[in-house]
């Protein structure tokens, strides 16, 4: 872990936005610039089988995050990361794509006939700042090597959940709960009485 | 703890990029209220002093920012309850509304111990018996007054009557599941929440995906578990459902699973934004009014590209059911004259069975729209609803 430098009192989490894990990590990483806090460590995922990466990434709830170098064979000790070619481009709040998002699963065993886990691979490409954003692969500056880098947050996909879970507890208060919701709504109907003077 | 955190709340506060203030209910009371309570010095000053009757609820978001990161929830230590001794004001009223409790005290457990209680308010705009009920909610933690007791606070026990209503309150806006695309609130997002709205507008077009690659191996039991899910979300549609299911199937069997399996891709719409109601507590409030319904839209894209995709072969079988089809066409019967053109039509078309309830109308108008614009985007079913947002 390179957890050097972020000390944060209790209930700060790590949960970036997309545009923070571009801009503020993977961007600073491919253009050698420094990462305030540098916290996110490099390493080769394909010859980790993601429940090894604990440990060796930066963990945040249930997610890990590293950098590496593009691939093109995401192959581990145990098994492989399929294509599940999803991609998703990224914008900035100036609605400027800045990066894109591919997605691959996890299987245990040989491509093809290996068995599918609930394991989920993020990996976040750099796409060139400034440029028309359609046309980002063909843009590249082969000067530079920045591309080569990917960061890379893996999760796993809880049984029956929709959406990444966000922290490490499902009820921290953040939504009302149905018995609060039912109270809600109940007393839109007696408003009228139940309220005190 | 070292002082090498790059934090502070009062105007030029940093916190490192990446990072969010999302403490457990835990951590509320046993790290942050039990020093208040008991004097300590909490190392870093993100949770603030707020008296709840000079500020509004937007107010407060303002005041109790920290650092430049978007939140969706806000954090403050308050006075429990405070009593006024000629008693005419009500308690927690400001100058626009009033807190208002709602339902009943939540136990927090630690390790299974007991640590404290959580009471819900909601803000009312106007004065009570006639306030507005705002879509402000406010969670306030208290601690339990034995758990104070037992632990070496005692020193502070003898000013405990002055002090011991020292409560830690989170306040965020209620969501609400039933926004349309239409709502005002679409004009007033910022472009941050506009790409955190593609997050999770994505992440469940993703989920759909790997459902997909779940679904291959297990399709004969995910049909029938869809099937019984979607029975048990709305027993109004059910009707129709059941109407239609009890005559395809007197067709002959081949054209009744065809159309289970147009079917399916509806219900795992149904699937999908129930579970997103529960699932995306991370996400932001102002933005996730409109993420099931952008969730929907992805879904639906490919709902509509799948079955495009299966479209020639459905009709195909429809089609060979047409001669005897005609033999059902009973004249007297109204809901088979419905029903049964449009099995002849094609199997999109089949959920114009829908129109017999109002609940899904708004499903009917997205589904249409949804139709006439897929045919321009059959290959890739997300990328305009991509467009569509920016």
């Amino acid at each position: 872990m390179c957890d050097d430098s972020v000390n944060l009192p209790p209930g700060f989490r790590f949960l970036p936005t997309d545009e923070e894990l571009i801009l503020h990590f993977l961007y600073r990483k491919a253009s050698l610039l420094p990462c305030h806090p540098n916290i996110i460590p490099v390493l080769d995922p394909y010859f980790h089988d993601p429940w090894q990466l604990n440990g060796k990434a930066l963990c945040s709830g249930n997610q890990w995050y590293f950098f590496s170098q593009m691939m093109e064979n995401r192959v581990s000790e145990n098994g492989y990361w399929k294509d599940l070619d999803f991609e998703q481009p990224i914008f900035t709040s100036a609605s400027k794509q800045i990066g894109v998002k591919k997605h691959f699963l996890f299987f245990i065993g040989k491509a093809p006939s290996g068995v599918e886990t609930s394991w989920v691979l993020q990996e976040y490409h750099l796409c060139d700042f400034g440029f028309n954003s359609s046309s980002y692969k063909r843009k590249r500056n082969p000067k530079l090597d920045c591309y080569k880098w990917v960061l890379c947050r893996v999760y796993e996909r809880e049984n029956n959940s929709e959406s990444l879970c966000y922290g490490d507890d499902d009820d921290t208060g953040t939504e009302l709960s149905y018995l609060d919701e039912m109270f809600l709504s109940l007393e839109d109907d007696l408003a009228d009485i139940s309220l005190p003077d | 703890m070292p002082e090498n955190m790059s934090i502070s709340v009062n105007g030029q506060s940093q916190v490192p990029p990446g990072f969010r203030f999302h403490p457990t209910e835990e951590e509320l009371l046993h790290y942050y209220l039990r020093k208040k309570v008991s004097y300590e010095k909490i190392d870093l000053d993100v949770i603030r002093d707020v008296d709840l009757n000079k500020l509004e609820p937007w107010d407060i978001q303002e005041k109790c920012k920290i650092g430049t990161t978007p939140q969706n929830d806000w954090y403050f230590f308050s006075h429990k309850d405070k009593k006024y001794p000629t008693g005419t004001r009500t308690n927690r009223a400001t100058a626009a509304g009033f807190w208002k409790a709602t339902g009943r005290d939540k136990v927090i457990y630690s390790n299974s111990r007991r640590i404290g209680m959580r009471k819900t308010l909601v803000f009312y705009k106007g004065r009570a018996p006639h306030g507005q009920k705002s879509d402000w909610i406010m969670h306030e933690y208290r601690l339990d007054d034995n758990t104070t007791e037992t632990t070496n606070v005692s020193n502070v026990m003898g000013e405990a009557n002055q002090e011991e209503g020292w409560v830690v309150c989170r306040i965020f806006k209620k969501k609400n599941h039933h926004k349309t695309l239409d709502s005002p609130i679409s004009s007033s997002i910022s472009g941050e929440a506009r790409s955190r709205m593609f997050n999770s507008c994505n992440e469940g077009a993703l989920e759909e995906i790997l459902q997909q690659v779940g679904r291959t191996c297990k399709e004969e039991s995910e049909v029938h578990n869809n099937l019984r899910l979607f029975r048990s979300i709305n027993s109004g549609i059910q009707n129709v459902y059941n109407d239609s299911f009890m005559k395809l199937p007197s067709l002959e069997s081949p054209n009744s699973t065809s159309s289970q399996n147009c079917y399916q891709p509806i219900i795992n719409i149904e699937n999908e934004s129930s579970v997103d109601n529960q699932a995306s507590t991370g996400t932001f409030n102002s933005v996730y009014q409109m993420d099931s319904s952008l969730t929907n839209w992805a879904v639906l894209d490919k709902l509509v590209a799948s079955q495009l995709n299966g479209h020639t072969e459905t009709s195909r079988q429809l089609a060979c059911f047409n001669e005897p089809t005609m033999g059902y066409c009973n004249p007297s019967d109204g809901q088979q004259d419905f029903q049964l053109p449009t099995l002849r039509s094609s199997s999109l078309s089949s959920n114009r069975s829908y129109h017999g309830s109002e609940d899904y109308n708004s499903e009917i108008e997205l589904w249409n729209f949804t139709r006439s614009s897929s045919t321009l985007s059959s290959n890739d079913p997300l990328c305009h609803v991509s467009n569509r947002i920016v």
